[in-house]
């Protein structure tokens, strides 16, 4: 089941029922036209030549992505950290005082050198830390990434599990601390997805926008975080020194 | 365990009558529509121009329907390349053994779902039970609903209709939850994140809906807020989608208007918590993931509304913008539409997918008309000319003594002297008119209406003698 990234030779799946019979009817009807609705006036709309329109964001600042990005994480019911170089000793002091105690490897992280570079710190405060597996993270209480781009407009990390190993890292234990340099964060979601495309821009097997913790409405409509995902997310955002980036694309994944 | 859809046997009438009775379930209903309403339109005022962005949402869905075809061919090679399978499924029957054939070849037992619409539509957790194996859904309403052997009362908020004191008792009655569990939302959260944590973990295969599928890239989008969609992407070792055929964008651009739209109109969260990109299946050095992927696309109906004057149905994005701002829905929630889709989307595409059923038809009626629901689709779905055109079709179709009925009456009020015969028979017919809701023409009609009791003197009367 080997196979490389975006080389010629794939293996291919198979196909099941009748590819021409399936479409046959939907061909068959829509040679004739679409024929309209007698009671609907249609409103007036773009042309289907016309471009998709990029949203404008209200709640952003293109000049001060970080100062948007992190209003808007705090907005998604996570917290943002903007810190000048590294994640400073006393915020992880502080994450480690919120996980309490727990048998087996309490700390989980991905293969990115931000995550690691976390993990040897905690690692070196006595905390049990592993490579995240599905076995590991799902006993674990923090899991530690790094993310391939961030979004100011709506304050989400995007995850990719071709850079992070996968996927259960930032998923299976109760708090997500997600590292990322500046560099990475863009303005709004069309700087992430439209930026997706086929050939080398085809996204990794895992593509995740992640907008705050996990959460639930359905016991009366109330916020309820830590549904079936982390109900914490803590995003450092490492400035590097400076300011707010120009808004440039996600790294390359 | 799964619930069951009760269109056949009963009538529109009957399961409002049922809902409107129960006042707990008007309280959860309205409480909830409100909050999801109001999220919605602040949701929605931090974008500019937001309704140039949904007549933009409205042409490009225009356009993904018209090339349908085309696309789908497109999206179909993108996943076979990525060495995904694809099942091509005309009917729900098609679907459902092709999914169940998937589970039993890999000795599956047990199954984990997250929330998908187009599987309840297929009835498949019921196949699959019957294939011996165990299903659990695990979006927590649909957890909720589940347990009780209910079907789910909104597209978005299954077990809306529900408060915290009945899950709490849910909970202690059908998973042997301790009594003493608090309600408080964050305990019962909590016990739910326990038990479906189990489901995941041992999980043999995730089955999965779709909000969009991408043609240029071959890739399925889950949103989700509690995380099922990526749990159910990540663990299980074979992932299968279920794909409404009309579900598709052409590319990526049209993908991030819709999802930008999505979760605005759902919830009105900037995005949801998780939008979920799934492409392929596990790649190399990555330690989770399935690594089998079946896309199973399906027809069930769709195709025949393509090209003809229901098209727009299609565009549909499962929001569930339109069932908050319904004053029908809020009423009556989502159990007495009947049938797997309720609110005003459900009111048109019921009497169009479940045309097998004859029942189905009347729920063009279950509209105020008051357009509502067409401000707030977020693809600018015609909804309420939808539905007009429903109730035209069903007109024609009436029985002759329903149509000699309103021809009779037609006839008499297009003529002032005729009108003016029935207006004086009424003045006669004064002392019985309290009996009109009893008389077997009237029954129907005047069942929950006070029929009004005409007046002593006609009105023209009174004119004509100068009041």
């Amino acid at each position: 089941m080997s196979r490389g990234v975006g080389d010629v030779e794939r293996w291919t799946g198979t196909e099941h029922g009748d590819r021409e019979r399936f479409l046959a009817p939907a061909r068959g009807l829509l040679a004739d036209g679409i024929r309209p609705n007698p009671v609907h006036v249609p409103p007036a709309a773009p042309l289907p030549s016309d471009p998709v329109p990029e949203a404008r964001y209200l709640n952003l600042d293109p000049g001060d992505l970080v100062t948007s990005f992190a209003d808007a994480v705090a907005h998604a019911e996570g917290v943002c950290h903007v810190v000048e170089d590294d994640v400073p000793d006393g915020l992880l002091d502080r994450i480690v005082a919120e996980l309490g105690r727990r048998d087996g490897p309490s700390v989980v992280v991905s293969p990115e050198p931000e995550a690691r570079a976390v993990g040897d710190r905690l690692a070196a405060r006595g905390l049990a830390v592993a490579p995240a597996t599905p076995a590991t993270a799902a006993d674990a209480a923090l899991g530690v990434t790094s993310a391939a781009a961030a979004i100011a407009a709506t304050g989400s990390v995007v995850l990719d599990s071709r850079r992070a190993g996968g996927r259960v890292a930032s998923l299976l234990p109760s708090v997500h601390l997600c590292v990322m340099p500046v560099d990475r964060l863009v303005a709004t979601p069309a700087d992430v997805l439209r930026r997706l495309g086929p050939g080398a821009d085809a996204p990794p097997p895992s593509l995740v926008v992640v907008t705050g913790p996990s959460r639930t409405g359905d016991i009366e409509q109330l916020l309820t975080l830590g549904a079936h995902g982390p109900t914490a997310l803590h995003v450092v955002l490492v400035t590097g020194g400076q300011g707010a980036s120009q808004p440039s694309g996600p790294a390359a994944g | 365990m799964s619930g069951h859809h009760q269109l056949a046997g009963t009538t529109l009438r009957g399961r409002t009558a049922e809902a409107v009775a129960d006042e707990r379930l008007r309280t959860n209903v309205a409480r909830a529509v409100d909050r999801f309403a109001t999220h919605r339109r602040e949701g929605l005022e931090e974008l500019e121009d937001p309704d140039g962005l949904r007549r933009a949402a409205r042409a490009l869905k225009q356009q993904v329907l018209a090339d349908l075809p085309g696309l789908l061919e497109r999206f179909a090679d993108e996943v076979l390349a990525r060495g995904g399978h694809v099942c091509w499924a005309p009917t729900a029957q098609d679907a459902r053994s092709y999914v169940v054939d998937v589970v039993r070849r890999h000795g599956a037992t047990r199954v984990a779902k997250s929330k998908s619409m187009a599987t309840e539509e297929i009835d498949l957790n019921a196949a699959l039970e019957s294939a011996g194996a165990e299903v659990v859904e695990t979006d927590l309403g649909e957890w909720i609903v589940q347990l009780a052997d209910e079907t789910p009362s909104h597209i978005i908020a299954p077990a809306l209709h529900r408060d915290r004191h009945q899950i709490h008792d849910l909970f202690v009655d059908a998973v042997g939850a301790a009594p003493a569990l608090g309600t408080e939302p964050t305990e019962l959260v909590g016990f739910a994140r326990g038990r479906l944590r189990e489901v995941f973990l041992a999980a043999e295969v995730g089955i999965t809906g779709a909000n969009i599928a991408v043609a240029e890239t071959g890739s399925i989008v889950l949103v989700t807020n509690e995380g099922n969609g990526r749990l159910v992407t990540a663990l299980p070792p074979v992932h299968v989608v279920v794909l409404g055929m009309e579900r598709l964008a052409a590319d990526w651009a049209q993908a991030e208007l819709l999802l930008t739209l999505l979760a605005r109109s759902a919830t009105g969260q900037r995005l949801s918590s998780y939008t979920n990109v799934v492409t392929g299946t596990r790649g190399d050095g990555e330690v989770d993931g399935p690594t089998e992927l079946h896309v199973v696309i399906l027809d069930n109906g769709r195709s025949d509304l393509l090209a003809g004057e229901y098209h727009e149905m299609l565009a549909c994005i499962r929001c569930g913008a339109c069932l908050n701002v319904c004053p029908v829905y809020r009423q009556v929630g989502g159990h007495a539409y009947g049938w797997v889709y309720p609110g005003p989307m459900g009111s048109v595409l019921t009497p169009l997918l479940a045309h097998d059923q004859p029942e189905a038809a009347e729920l063009a009626g279950a509209s105020t008309l008051c357009g509502a629901c067409m401000d707030a689709c977020p693809v600018q779905i015609p909804l309420q000319d939808l539905l007009l055109s429903l109730r035209r079709r069903k007109a024609e179709a009436a029985g002759t003594a329903e149509r000699t009925a309103w021809n009779a009456w037609a006839a008499a009020w297009s003529d002032a002297r005729r009108y003016g015969a029935t207006t004086r028979l009424a003045t006669w017919g004064r002392m019985v008119a309290p009996l009109a809701g009893h008389l077997p023409v009237g029954r129907s009609w005047g069942a929950g209406r006070t029929v009004p009791r005409p007046a002593e003197r006609r009105f023209r009367d009174l004119w004509r003698e100068g009041l």
